[in-house]
Formats: C-alpha cells, sequence, structure tokens
C-alpha cells in the first residue's frame, strides 16, 4: 500500500480567480447567516408583536453608538492597508478590537441590569437575539485580532490583503444586523409590563 | 499509518475539547454563582461544540487551514490507496466516496430499523418492542433517513460528479468540501447514541414542548442536526459557487447536464432554507438548557413558532432530497434514450420555477395544526402550483423516451421507475395540499405513503439509478448486470406492494407513529410487513453485487455507456484533476442520434491559457 | 408515429377505465358525519382526476418499455427536441388542470369548510352541543358546557381501555373547543402546566385538529349515524400528533346515540357527577 505524502499544495483552481471565489463565497455565507437573523428577528415579532419590556435606554443607544463607530475604523484600516499604510491599518484594527471589546461589555452589562428574566418571552427574544449578535461580535473580535497579529509580523500589502477586506467586511454585516436588531430590541412599539 | 494517525487526531483532539469544554463550564458556572456546577444537559452541549472543533481541527482542518490564520505554513498532503478515505482529503472524488459510503451504510442501518417496526407492526398489540423503544427506532428510522436523503445523493454523487460534468478540477472550496463531511460523523455518532441515553420520543420533527420536555437523548439529537445543517450549508455555499464560476470553457448555462442544473438549484435551497432547522433546534436547545420560554405557552412563548421555523426548511428539504433525484432521472434517461432530451429548457424551467414556489408553500403540513383559517387558502393554492413546473419534468422525462431507442440498462430501469414512482407521489400529493382531504389524512399512514413514494421512490430509486450508472467511472470496474436487474425488479416491486398497500389503511384512519393500531387492520398490516421484508430482502442482491464488483468486477471502460458528457471522457477511475487535458465544451450534452452534432466537448493543450470560467457566463448554445 | 400514439391512447383508455373503478370502491370508514359525507365526495373528485393523470404517465412509461427498446421493432432516428408546440400546450394543460384542481374542489371547499375564523367546521353545522375537550399525556377529559342552550355540568374523564366514552346526540351540530394540558395534570389540584401537542380526530368523522398548550382550537361535526367503538373503531376519539410515550394508546371510544338517548345519558351523567 504506496501511502505518498507530499507537501505538494497541489494548484488548485489555477484557471480561476482565486479572489474572486473567495469574495463570492464570503458573500454567499453573509446571505446564509443572515436567514438565521432574519428567521429570530421575525420570530421576535411572531411572539410578541411590537410589544417590548423596558430596557435602558440609554446604554442601548451608547452601545449603539460604539458599535457604528467601529465599522468606521474597520473601514479606515481596510482603505489604509489598501494604500500600505501599515502603521494606521494596525492602529485602526486595534481601535476596531477596543469598540467590539466595550460592545461586548455593554451588552454584557445590559443583561446584568435587565428587569426581565429569560423565562418570560421577552426575555427569551432579547437574551436570545443580543446573544446570537453577541457571539458573531466576539467572532469578529477574535478574528481582527489574528488579522492584526499577521499585519504585526509583516503580512499583507495593498497586493495581498483578502483577510483584512474579508474581515472588515464581515465585522459590517454583523454591524448592518444590529442596525436591525436595535430598533427592535430597544425602539419598536409599546413598552409593556410582564404580568399584564 | 495515515488513517489510524488522522483518526486518532480527530478522536483525540475531540476528546481533549470537549472535555476543557465541559470543564470551562463548569469554571464559569462557579463563577458566575450558580448553586450547581455541573448541569448535564448545559454542560454537555457546551462541550460538544469544543468537541466538534476539536475533531475537525484534529482531523487535519489545523495543518491544512487554521494555521493560515495565525499566519502558519499550510500543508496539504495527497495520499494514494484505500487510506485517503479516511484522511482530512481535499479532492472532490475522495470525498464524494466518503459520503457515499456513509450514506450508504446509514440507509442500510436505517432500513433495517424500518424492518423493525413493521415487524412490531405486523400484528396489533405489543409483541418485541416496548412504547419507547419503538418511538427511538421510528425517531431514529426518521432522521436517518432524512439524513440520507438530504447528503448521499447532494453530497455523494454531487460532490464526484459536478466538478467532472462541468470540467473543473476540482470544488470551489476544497477545504471547506473536507470541513462539510468531517463534520458528519459527530453527527452520525450522536444519533447512534441516542437509544442509550434514553431514547428518543418524539420522531423526526421534533415539535415542542414535548421535545423541550424530554430525556438528555434529545439534546444530543438537537447538537447532530444543527451540526448536519451547518454541514449541509456549507456544501451548499460549495455547489453555488463551483457551479458559477468553475465551469469550463463553452460549458454555457444551456449546455449545462440536468444533474448539474438540479445540483445548482438544490445548493440555493439548502444554503437558503436550512437556517431554519437550525434556528428552530436553536431555539429547542435554548428552551431546554438555558431555561428560555420560546415554546413555553405558560410565559407567552408559542409552540406554533417552531412549526413555522421548522417547515420553512423542511418543506423546501423534500426539494432538496428529490430535486437531484429527478436531475439523475432526467440525465440518464437523456443518456440511454437514443435521442435528444425533450424540452431542456422547460426542464430548467422547472426546476427553476420550483426553487422560487418551494419558500412560499411550508404551511401546508400545518393545515390541522391550529393555524389561523386565512393562511389555508394561500397555502392550498401555492402548494397546489407547484404541480405546474414539477409537471414539465414529467414532460421532459416522457418526451424523450418517446419514440426513442431505449437501452434498458440498470441504471435507465431505476430511472424510469423514478418517473413512474414520483407521479404516483405527485398525485396524491394533491389529496394532501387539498384541505378538506388533508384534515382527514393528516398524520396518517396515507401521509407515510405518500411521502415515501416522493423521497424513495423518487429519491432513492434515483440514488440507485446513480450508483449503477456511475460505478463503473467510480471504481473502474463493472458490476453484474444481470444481478443489478434482479434487483431492480425486485425494489420495485417489492417497493410499490409496500406503500401502494399502505394508501388505504391510513384512509381506514391508522395513524402513523404508533407501535398499535385497532385490532381490525391486523389483516392489511401484515400484508404490509410481509411485503416490506420482501422488499428489504432484495437490498441483500445489492450488496453482493457491488461488494463483489468492487473487488473482482471485471474491469471498465473509460465509457462503458457511450454517454456524451464529461466525465466519460476522462479516466475510470478519473486522474487527480480529472482531466490530463483542459476541456472545452462545444456542444450540447444530450444530441444524442443527430449525426451532424458537435461533440460535447474537445480536449486539448491549444485552448488559450486563463480562459475566463463558466464559458464567459450565460445565454447562447 | 401514428400507430404509437393509438396503442398509448387505447392503453391509457383502459387503465384509466379499470382505475376509475376505484372512484366508486368503498374505500372509507363508516360515513358517520356531514363533513364525512363532503370529504369522501371531494377525495373521489380528486381520485377522478388524478387517475387519468398518473394513468398517462403508466401508459407512456409501459408502451416505451415495450415499443422503443434499442434494437426492437420501431421506427428509428426520431430525433426532436422538444422545442416546438408541444411544450407550451403541455404546460397550458398542465396549468389548465392545476387551476381547476385549485378552485374545485379545493377553494370552494375549504370556503365550505371554514364556517368560523378560529378554527373549522363545515357550514351548515352550527354548535349546539359545546364540548371543552382537555387533552393530556396520555388521554381525554370532555366536558360538556352546553346544549341547546342549557348548562351542563357533565365531565367524562377516559384514558385508554377505561371503557369511558364521549357520547354524541345524532343529527346535533357539536362544537368542541379543544385545549392541551399539562403532562402531569392533577385534576385535584387544578394546577395548570405546559402539555404537549396532541391532535383530536375522529376518523368515522374525518375531522381534526391540533391540542395545542395556551390555545384554544375548535371544530364542529354533525354526526349523521348512529354507531360505537364496539362494532365500528371509527368510532373512535385518537391523538393524530405524536405525544410521547403511549401516544399509540391515547384512544377513546366515541358512541352517537339518539337525542332522547342523549338526554337519559346526561341525567345520568349529572347524577353521578353530584355524587
Ligand atoms: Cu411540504
Ligand atoms: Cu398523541
Amino acid at each position: 500500500m504506496a501511502v505518498a505524502a507530499t507537501a505538494a499544495a497541489h494548484a488548485h483552481g489555477h484557471a480561476h480567480n482565486r479572489l474572486q471565489l473567495n469574495r463570492v463565497g464570503l458573500w454567499l455565507f453573509f446571505f446564509s447567516e443572515s436567514i438565521v437573523f432574519g428567521l429570530l428577528l421575525t420570530s421576535r415579532f411572531f411572539l410578541m408583536g411590537v410589544d417590548r419590556e423596558h430596557v435602558d435606554q440609554q446604554l442601548g443607544l451608547i452601545i449603539t453608538i460604539i458599535l457604528l463607530l467601529s465599522s468606521v475604523t474597520a473601514f479606515t484600516a481596510e482603505t489604509a492597508i489598501e494604500q500600505d499604510r501599515r502603521r494606521l491599518a494596525s492602529w485602526m484594527l486595534l481601535a476596531t478590537i477596543l469598540l467590539g471589546v466595550i460592545f461586548t461589555v455593554g451588552v454584557g452589562f445590559e443583561w446584568s441590569i435587565a428587569e426581565f428574566n429569560r423565562k418570560e418571552v421577552f426575555g427569551t427574544v432579547f437574551f436570545t437575539m443580543t446573544g446570537i449578535h453577541a457571539t458573531h461580535v466576539v467572532t469578529g473580535v477574535i478574528m481582527l485580532f489574528l488579522v492584526w497579529v499577521q499585519l504585526k509580523r509583516g503580512k499583507f500589502s495593498s497586493r495581498d490583503h483578502f483577510a483584512v477586506s474579508g474581515t472588515v467586511m464581515y465585522w459590517h454585516f454583523v454591524d448592518v444586523v444590529w442596525v436591525f436588531y436595535y430598533p427592535a430590541l430597544y425602539l419598536i412599539g409599546n413598552v409593556v409590563t410582564p404580568g399584564q | 499509518m495515515w488513517a489510524l494517525r488522522t483518526l486518532s487526531g480527530g478522536l483525540g483532539m475531540g476528546l481533549l475539547f470537549f472535555y476543557i469544554g465541559i470543564g470551562l463550564t463548569a469554571v464559569l458556572r462557579n463563577w458566575f454563582g450558580y448553586p450547581e456546577v455541573w448541569d448535564r444537559d448545559f454542560n454537555v452541549t457546551i462541550g460538544y461544540v469544543f468537541g466538534l472543533l476539536g475533531w475537525v481541527m484534529g482531523m487535519g482542518m489545523w495543518g491544512s487551514w487554521g494555521r493560515e490564520w495565525f499566519g502558519l505554513r499550510t500543508h496539504s498532503y495527497y495520499i494514494r490507496g484505500w487510506q485517503r478515505y479516511f484522511t482530512w482529503s481535499t479532492d472532490h472524488k475522495v470525498i464524494g466516496v466518503q459520503y457515499l459510503a456513509t450514506f450508504t451504510i446509514v440507509f442500510l442501518l436505517a432500513g433495517l430499523m424500518a424492518m423493525l417496526m413493521r415487524l412490531e407492526l405486523a400484528t396489533s398489540g405489543l409483541q418485541f418492542f416496548d412504547k419507547s423503544q419503538y418511538n427511538t427506532i421510528l425517531g431514529l428510522h426518521g432522521i436517518l433517513m432524512i439524513a440520507v436523503a438530504v447528503a448521499a445523493v447532494v453530497g455523494g454523487f454531487g460532490n464526484y460528479f459536478v466538478p467532472l460534468l462541468i470540467g473543473a478540477d476540482d470544488m470551489a472550496f476544497p477545504r471547506l468540501n473536507a470541513l462539510s463531511f468531517w463534520l458528519i460523523p459527530p453527527v452520525a455518532l450522536m444519533l447512534l447514541i441516542t437509544p442509550f441515553m434514553g431514547g428518543l420520543e418524539v420522531g423526526w420533527t421534533a415539535y415542542p414542548p414535548l421535545s423541550v420536555q424530554t430525556q438528555t437523548a434529545q439534546g444530543f439529537w438537537n447538537l447532530a442536526i444543527v451540526t448536519f445543517g451547518l454541514s449541509s450549508i456549507l456544501s451548499g455555499l460549495n455547489f453555488v459557487v463551483t457551479i458559477i464560476y468553475m465551469r469550463a470553457p463553452g460549458m454555457t448555462w444551456s449546455r449545462l447536464p440536468m444533474f448539474v442544473w438540479s445540483m445548482f438549484v438544490t445548493a440555493w435551497l439548502a444554503l437558503f432554507y436550512t437556517q431554519g432547522f437550525a434556528v428552530a433546534l436553536l431555539m429547542v436547545t435554548l428552551d431546554r438548557i438555558a431555561g428560555m420560554g420560546f415554546f413555553n405557552a405558560d410565559d407567552g412563548g408559542d409552540p406554533l413558532l417552531y412549526q413555522h421555523v421548522f417547515w420553512f426548511y423542511s418543506h423546501p428539504a423534500v426539494y432538496i432530497m428529490i430535486l437531484p433525484g429527478l436531475g439523475i432521472a432526467l440525465e440518464i434517461i437523456g443518456h440511454f434514450s437514443g435521442k435528444p432530451l425533450f424540452a431542456y429548457r422547460y426542464a430548467v424551467g422547472a426546476f427553476l420555477g420550483i426553487l422560487g414556489l418551494s419558500g412560499v408553500v411550508w404551511a401546508h403540513h400545518m393545515f390541522t395544526s391550529g393555524i389561523p383559517n386565512y393562511l389555508h387558502g394561500p397555502f392550498l393554492v401555492m402548494t397546489e402550483l407547484i404541480s405546474i413546473p414539477t409537471g414539465l419534468i414529467f414532460l421532459s422525462a416522457l418526451g424523450t423516451i418517446w419514440m426513442g431507442k431505449l437501452r434498458l440498462t440498470a441504471p435507465m430501469l431505476f430511472a424510469l421507475a423514478v418517473i413512474f414512482n414520483f407521479a404516483n407521489g405527485g398525485v396524491t400529493g394533491i389529496f394532501l395540499a387539498d384541505v378538506p382531504t388533508d384534515i382527514h389524512l393528516q398524520d396518517t399512514y396515507f401521509v407515510v405513503a405518500h411521502f415515501h413514494y416522493t423521497i424513495v421512490g423518487g429519491e432513492i430509486f434515483a440514488m440507485f439509478a446513480a450508483m449503477y450508472y456511475w460505478f463503473p467511472k467510480m471504481t473502474g470496474r463493472m458490476y453484474n448486470m444481470k444481478l443489478a436487474k434482479l434487483h431492480f425488479w425486485w425494489m420495485f416491486i417489492g417497493f410499490n406492494v409496500t406503500f401502494m398497500t399502505m394508501y388505504w389503511p391510513g384512509i381506514q384512519g391508522m395513524n402513523r407513529r404508533i407501535a398499535d393500531f385497532p385490532a381490525a387492520m391486523d389483516g392489511i398490516n401484515f400484508f404490509i410487513s410481509l411485503a416490506s421484508f420482501g422488499l428489504g430482502a432484495g437490498f441483500l442482491v445489492f450488496v453482493g453485487n457491488m461488494v463483489y464488483a468492487l473487488f473482482w468486477g471485471p474491469a471498465a471502460e473509460a465509457n462503458p455507456w457511450g454517454a456524451r458528457t464529461l466525465e466519460w471522457q476522462t479516466s475510470s477511475p478519473p486522474p487527480l484533476e480529472n482531466f490530463d487535458e483542459p476541456p472545452m465544451v462545444t456542444g450540447h450534452p444530450y444530441d444524442y442520434g443527430l449525426p451532424d452534432a458537435p461533440a460535447h466537448a474537445r480536449f486539448g493543450p491549444g485552448l488559450p491559457a486563463g480562459t475566463p470560467a463558466g464559458g464567459g457566463g450565460g445565454g447562447g448554445g | 408515429m401514428a400507430k404509437h400514439v393509438v396503442s398509448v391512447v387505447l392503453l391509457w383508455a383502459a387503465l384509466t377505465a379499470v382505475g376509475e373503478a376505484l372512484v366508486f370502491a368503498d374505500l372509507f370508514p363508516t360515513v358517520g358525519s356531514h363533513e364525512a359525507e363532503d370529504f369522501d365526495q371531494i377525495f373521489r373528485v380528486l381520485l377522478f382526476m388524478g387517475i387519468p393523470v398518473f394513468n398517462f404517465v403508466v401508459a407512456m412509461l409501459v408502451h416505451s418499455f415495450l415499443r422503443f427498446r434499442a434494437g426492437g421493432p420501431q421506427e428509428g432516428g426520431a430525433t426532436f427536441k422538444g422545442t416546438g408546440a408541444i411544450p407550451k400546450v403541455w404546460l397550458l394543460l398542465t396549468s389548465c388542470l392545476a387551476v381547476t384542481t385549485i378552485i374545485y374542489p379545493g377553494l370552494t371547499g375549504l370556503r365550505k369548510l371554514q364556517s368560523e375564523a378560529n378554527g373549522y367546521g363545515w357550514a351548515d353545522t352550527k354548535g349546539t352541543l359545546i364540548i371543552h375537550v382537555q387533552a393530556f399525556q396520555w388521554g381525554w377529559q370532555y366536558d360538556y358546557q352546553e346544549y341547546d342552550g342549557e348548562k351542563l355540568a357533565v365531565s367524562v374523564f377516559s384514558l385508554h381501555g377505561d371503557g369511558n366514552e364521549l357520547v354524541l346526540p345524532l343529527e346535533v351540530g357539536a362544537r368542541f373547543e379543544i385545549n392541551s394540558t399539562g403532562a402531569a395534570y392533577d385534576f385535584a389540584t387544578e394546577e395548570p402546566s405546559s402539555g404537549v401537542l396532541h391532535s383530536f380526530w375522529i376518523p368515522a368523522f374525518r375531522m381534526k385538529i391540533d391540542a395545542i398548550p395556551g390555545r384554544t382550537t375548535t371544530m364542529t361535526v354533525k354526526p349523521t349515524e348512529l354507531g360505537d367503538y364496539g362494532r365500528d373503531p371509527a368510532y373512535r376519539v385518537q391523538c393524530a400528533e405524536l405525544c410521547g410515550l403511549s401516544h399509540t394508546t391515547m384512544d377513546t371510544p366515541v358512541r352517537v346515540v339518539s337525542q332522547e338517548e342523549f338526554k337519559t345519558w346526561l341525567a345520568e351523567q349529572a347524577k353521578a357527577t353530584k355524587k
């Protein structure tokens, strides 16, 4: 039984534009993810109509602004690496990571002061939706960190930075999800108190 | 021993990560001040997520992929011989065989469970199993067969033959492909240990609140299915990109073989809808382990939410199962009729029409579920409209064989049987789409007969058609055609006698998912059981024939059927990157019997280097 | 070509003629209610329409299988690709067929079925008798609420095999309001707890609707035929939604009696309940 091991890395897909395939794949992944988020969003309205319970408006607004801001820094990081401005890119990635962490801590704080528990229906949808979203934020932070480490080790340039732009696209996607989730959980409809 | 090395790596890392996961959970629970650090369902769920990651990483994802995320050099190995089937191979042909072998075994296992159920149902009363055992067998038979139906053809024949049929050297994302497959063994493991964790009670649909209340086995089941869904989504994504971007020069949309078309539509369905199942079971899991209240009516939740989300996937899922089957049927009928495929464009339109409609019919599974009455009408209308595109597939099949020169080989016989069976399943489907008749027939053996006609009669027959059609290509060996035909007639007659009869007890008022029934139905059930044992025994012929051929069968030619499509223009089995010389598609795949039709493809180094993929995009032809 | 067309048409006609015999066959359980009459009729209409469709496919397959084999006796050389009028005609015909089926018996039947917005029952069935049904793991409780405008306090609690019956009067519209109660429902304390899904189904009446925790579903039937479970298993309440361990035996006998007998029965039950 001949076992031939080669460190070959046979050049797959030679005739194809790898970058293009990756990009399309990433977009399809977002498309697929948005169904998950969409189903949860729909479930929220299915269960509660437009009702919601009291949540801390100030905190909600602050973490929303932070997350939106992080999209700006992420975008700046991507533009910077496209122009080979590695220092700026590095700082902007760090800023994004920091803002992402603050956002996650904010959500955690919101959980700890919530006036509803996870058994009742608003608690269920609130914790699930913010939880799934926060999981994505944390994943994004880890990815940004790995990208930052590689940048520090001298990888990426204006010609080769798909890992950076892919991660940044992912970050924007997670932001866009929050743009839908924030009003659905914090702004829309009538405030009801449980037990009514 | 590469196989042993890889497998022990996967298992070792899987177990290690699993224990890290449950330990970490315990530590965190302690940290957050929970009175109990150990909650079986909760800790095991988190442990499973860790263990799953460890397993795929240990299997080879780390070396070929994960290292890249840390800026390290990745390595990939190409291993010859049987051992490559037990390693992290990115070759689509290896992955296709891995899927096929796995799911053939699962199919036979789940078929055996069906035999056990029929044994219990041979007469009223409880003879062989108690209620709990019966419910477990029933649930496992259901979900394992669903898994076979979703993944055997798509993962097996799809992976092996879509790249070959479109003239590509591999799938668009080979590593993702390997990941899709290696997510499957944990699924199988989790499903198969459920009988030892208290058994299943809810059937494959896992309706809450029952699925929230039952024992730990249900939690394992949920995790398995979410994983399976992930695998399904990833492979769907891979197929979509592959079919759009990896087609050989000249392979325009209007020259795409039918099987590829059906896989294209199926991949979109998998990519778009599988999330429904995953989200539904995520909610069940959260209700179970985190005490949430999605389906707890006392706290404002609603059990009907599950059914909507679940069927949002599970109706399209039947098309994920059946469309590749119909694609195979048309593909084979196209090659064995000695004349061009009839109404190619209409058949493609049919696939696209089904893609469009399949997402807006789900509530036809919920006519008796207490949904508001205003939903019945629209879902009745949409469901029955699907018969129009489906009819076009019959048009194409019947038009192709009409006045043809049929070569009635085993694959052709199975393909023709698909058309027969699916016609039966389609017509009886109308009774279930029509609300007034569905009210009575819902959840009876009429439904059981109907969906076995569509899924087994449609897809599983097509799976066997494909096995007999592509076996020489995959193995380089030929099976015994006489035995294959014997298997066909045995299975065809056994299947039809079993399930045609099953409609009647359904109408008579025998509900499904029961171990016992009124004694008045003893006779008919005994008959069905006997017929089903006959059906089951027929698979011995198949197994014997295949195993013998695999080791001792005569060598197969490159193109034993004289088919025009690309996979037959390369050696059997094909070389590593499929074609020795790059293919250029120059004609339609089904132009049989036309003396002046150009060949489907020609090969040669004379093609311009770096020719854009996809033959420069659609149209033409 | 023409000779093949003729023979396939003949084959089709023959198969259809044989198949249509099914329409006249008695496939059904006892017709116990107005609802069952309508069901059987719609089922027969669908069968009448479906059999020729199925048999067309069968006739084409069988004929081609027998007559168009390679090397067999046929006029070879057909190369048509189906780009002409035939697919258009086919599309038109199948669309007409589909739309017809949707309208009749589909939507017309549906309109008759839905007499009210929240649940269903055929339009000519009004609820004169109102029964609250509680489904639990694994049995049923029937609380008779109202009959002919009179309030009732009769309750039947039934588990598999205990012989307690759901008794209904002949030719009276019965309206069932159905709920699912807790798995371990304690009738002494009446502590509510979450139940699971069940489905309330009486085969003789061809009517079925799920019992859902947290919702009330309704359905109405009008029995037209005397009958009881002892003589006819179609007269039973059967749970039709997998509800756990003993789902298979979650059934109750049903007895349809004359209106006078029903009154007597009510009186007896009321006495028994008071005791
Ligand atoms: Cu469906
Ligand atoms: Cu039940």
